[in-house]
């Protein structure tokens, strides 16, 4: 018999048993372990356990004895096993196949849209062929373990590299995990520093590894607010408020796009808009981007922090 | 390689936990319909059907055994109550399928109604504590304006060229364009209207946040029949501009250089400052980047470059220098 039959046979003999079945029981009932003796009943038996675990069927160890004497069961729990019912909408699930094409060419998007499909009626309408797409990536093997050690609550320990170029061992119960500025960042508890840090996923150089212990999260824990959306909004421990002025010709763009921060008039039809800002740095490349059209009005310190920047630049040569 | 052929059987055995429940839901399903539904051959959905066919329950009689039948090409399966449902989302499946969802939810008309919202909520709802949404994952693209994203969107949809009014940063100036949409793409957090630009004759990639206004125009606009978003993907880290700038970095910053600026070579110097040579295209887009570096870039290779940066800098060192108004 070919490995996946067998496979299939297990999943259906464990799904459907109302109790939890020895290695014996499966080796004398399920079709496929017909190995000739023990020792690879047991290897076969341990790899077919992993092959079940690997695309995430929830396959549960029962102690049938609890002096530890008898062997340990097994059975799948059905309210494990199963999909939920979604009870999705037509336009609900023709919403969710359009947005999907966002993530372009990710399997993982795709198998869980024909999941949750399954239940419906017919083909969802096809919207326009191409709308949209995007640089959002979920699924390297970084972002997946740190988002299943997220779920678990168990810290992960990894090899980070700092921008300037030196790596670290870093061990971190992980917060958050926020996509920003089209890059993931793990937000959590640094065990070494005993601090809140962020790390920047496509710097984490190997798989990370989750260890056993658990954590709780803190509540209200802001996740996003350590990232920010732009660069200089990162919060960090030293929070500056700052006012930038954008020209009149400028001001638009602040009006369109930073819509939830205090404005107000300034000179000659320019617009002062008050920021919040962890990141001095950030905010002084991001002015400069504006060419002219923006400018630091208060605190004294930016301003003087800016003109030393662009200094190499305004000395004559 | 024991690896892969693992990973091949899981992925057979993923689409037949699948494949069950679908043809269960939907009784009568053609062979074709399944096998397009599925992404596979004709022959390899025959296939997992007749193997399907081969299992079933401890005992294996006729009663035990799932049972598939193929009448005059549609597909019934019966005998197989406990595959009737799908098996849950996998983590990574959950994740992809929110955040997905999540990078488009924000922008008005692509929201259908409401739609995608509810359906997220109804997704997270039906898992429960392992919601990526209560897990802690957070995800946002930057759209400026929602109502330009509504406009564009539609402009999209109804096959119609867009006017606006757009800063170049790279230029420095605003400036009034017909744009033929081919796409929206989400790329470092912020969306870009990527399609053809009229005065340029030229596929260009728009800034969204950066448009001060847009309208839709009478003029048809049809995106090439063979669109492919993912070259798009490192648009921003493309090499292949026309002109080169070599630079040396200090050590402070060459770490994290690389990770943002298309690079075409880099050597380390002897006193540990990394000399790069850099793809670009404007001339105040290197200028910038120059301010930006301030100190930790020395000896910029480009005179025309080195005078844009000076005159900037004139100007923003007007602007600080002079007394809070």
């Amino acid at each position: 018999m070919r490995r996946i039959e067998r496979l299939v046979n297990l999943i259906a003999a464990l799904l459907d048993t109302s109790q939890p079945l020895t290695a014996e029981d499966i080796r004398a009932t399920v079709a496929g372990y017909d190995q000739p003796d023990h020792e690879a009943f047991r290897r076969t038996f341990e790899r077919d356990k992993a092959s079940l675990r690997d695309i995430g069927i929830p396959l549960e160890v029962v102690p049938t004895d609890p002096f530890g004497e008898r062997a340990d069961a097994y059975i799948i729990p059905k309210a494990r096993y199963y999909l939920p019912q979604l009870d999705l909408e037509e336009d609900e699930l023709a919403a969710l196949q359009l947005a999907a094409r966002s993530l372009d060419g990710d399997d993982q998007v795709g198998a869980g849209l024909l999941k949750i499909s399954v239940a419906a009626e017919g083909d969802a309408p096809v919207g326009p062929r191409t709308l949209w797409g995007s640089d959002l990536v979920t699924e390297t093997p970084v972002v997946i373990a740190f988002y299943e050690a997220l779920l678990d609550r168990r810290s992960v320990t990894f090899t980070y590299r700092s921008p300037d170029g030196s790596t670290t061992e870093r061990s971190v119960a992980l917060y958050g995990l926020v996509h920003r500025r089209g890059h993931w960042y793990g937000v959590g508890k640094d065990a070494a520093r005993d601090d809140i840090r962020t790390f920047r996923l496509e710097r984490v150089e190997e798989t990370p590894i989750a260890g056993s212990d658990t954590y709780e999260i803190p509540e209200d824990f802001d996740a996003a607010a350590y990232v920010g959306t732009q660069a200089w909004e990162a919060e960090t421990a030293t929070q500056t408020d700052a006012v930038v002025r954008f020209s009149k010709s400028m001001r638009w763009w602040a009006e369109q796009n930073l819509t939830g921060n205090p404005a107000t008039e300034g000179p000659a039809g320019s617009m002062d808009v008050q920021l919040t800002l962890g990141r001095p740095d950030a905010l002084v490349s991001w002015v400069i981007e504006f060419g002219g059209e923006a400018s630091i009005v208060t605190p004294e310190s930016l301003r003087e922090r800016l003109l030393l920047r662009i200094a190499p630049y305004t000395e004559e040569a | 390689m024991a690896d892969q052929s693992a990973g091949r059987v899981g992925k057979r055995l993923q689409r037949i936990l699948l494949l069950v429940p679908y043809v269960i839901a939907h009784p009568g399903a053609t062979v074709d319909e399944l096998a397009r539904k599925f992404g596979v051959r004709k022959r390899d959905l025959l296939a997992d059907l007749n193997l399907v066919f081969m299992c079933g329950l401890p005992g294996y009689g006729p009663g035990d055994l799932i049972d598939v039948t193929i009448d005059d090409d549609r597909v019934f399966v019966r005998m197989a109550d406990y595959f009737a449902a799908p098996l849950r989302l996998t983590p990574a499946e959950a994740l992809s399928l929110y955040v997905g969802g999540r990078a488009v939810a924000d922008v008005a008309g692509v929201n259908q109604g409401d739609a995608l919202d509810r359906a997220l909520t109804k997704l997270g709802r039906a898992l429960g504590e392992s919601a990526p949404e209560r897990a802690g994952v957070d995800v946002a693209v930057a759209g400026g304006a929602a109502d330009h994203m509504a406009v564009l969107t539609k402009a999209l949809e109804d096959h119609k060229a867009v006017e606006i009014e757009y800063f170049s940063a790279s230029r420095g100036i605003t400036t009034t364009r017909v744009v033929e949409p081919w796409t929206l793409y989400g790329a470092l957090g912020r969306w870009y209207l990527v399609g053809l630009d009229h005065a340029s004759e030229e596929e260009r990639m728009f800034r969204v946040d950066r448009i001060h206004s847009v309208v839709e125009t009478d003029e048809p606009a049809e995106p090439p029949s063979d669109l492919d978003l993912s070259r798009y993907r490192n648009a921003f880290r493309d090499s292949r501009h026309a002109r080169s700038l070599t630079l040396e970095i200090s050590p402070g910053a060459s770490g994290w250089f690389a990770d943002y600026y298309p690079i075409r070579s880099s050597k380390t110097l002897p006193d540990g400052w990394v000399q790069v040579e850099l793809a670009f295209s404007g001339v105040r887009w290197a200028a910038t980047l120059l301010l930006t570096l301030g100190a930790d870039a020395r000896r910029p290779s480009d005179q025309e470059v080195v005078a844009e940066a000076r005159k900037l800098a004139a100007a923003l060192a007007a602007g600080h220098r002079q007394p809070v108004a």
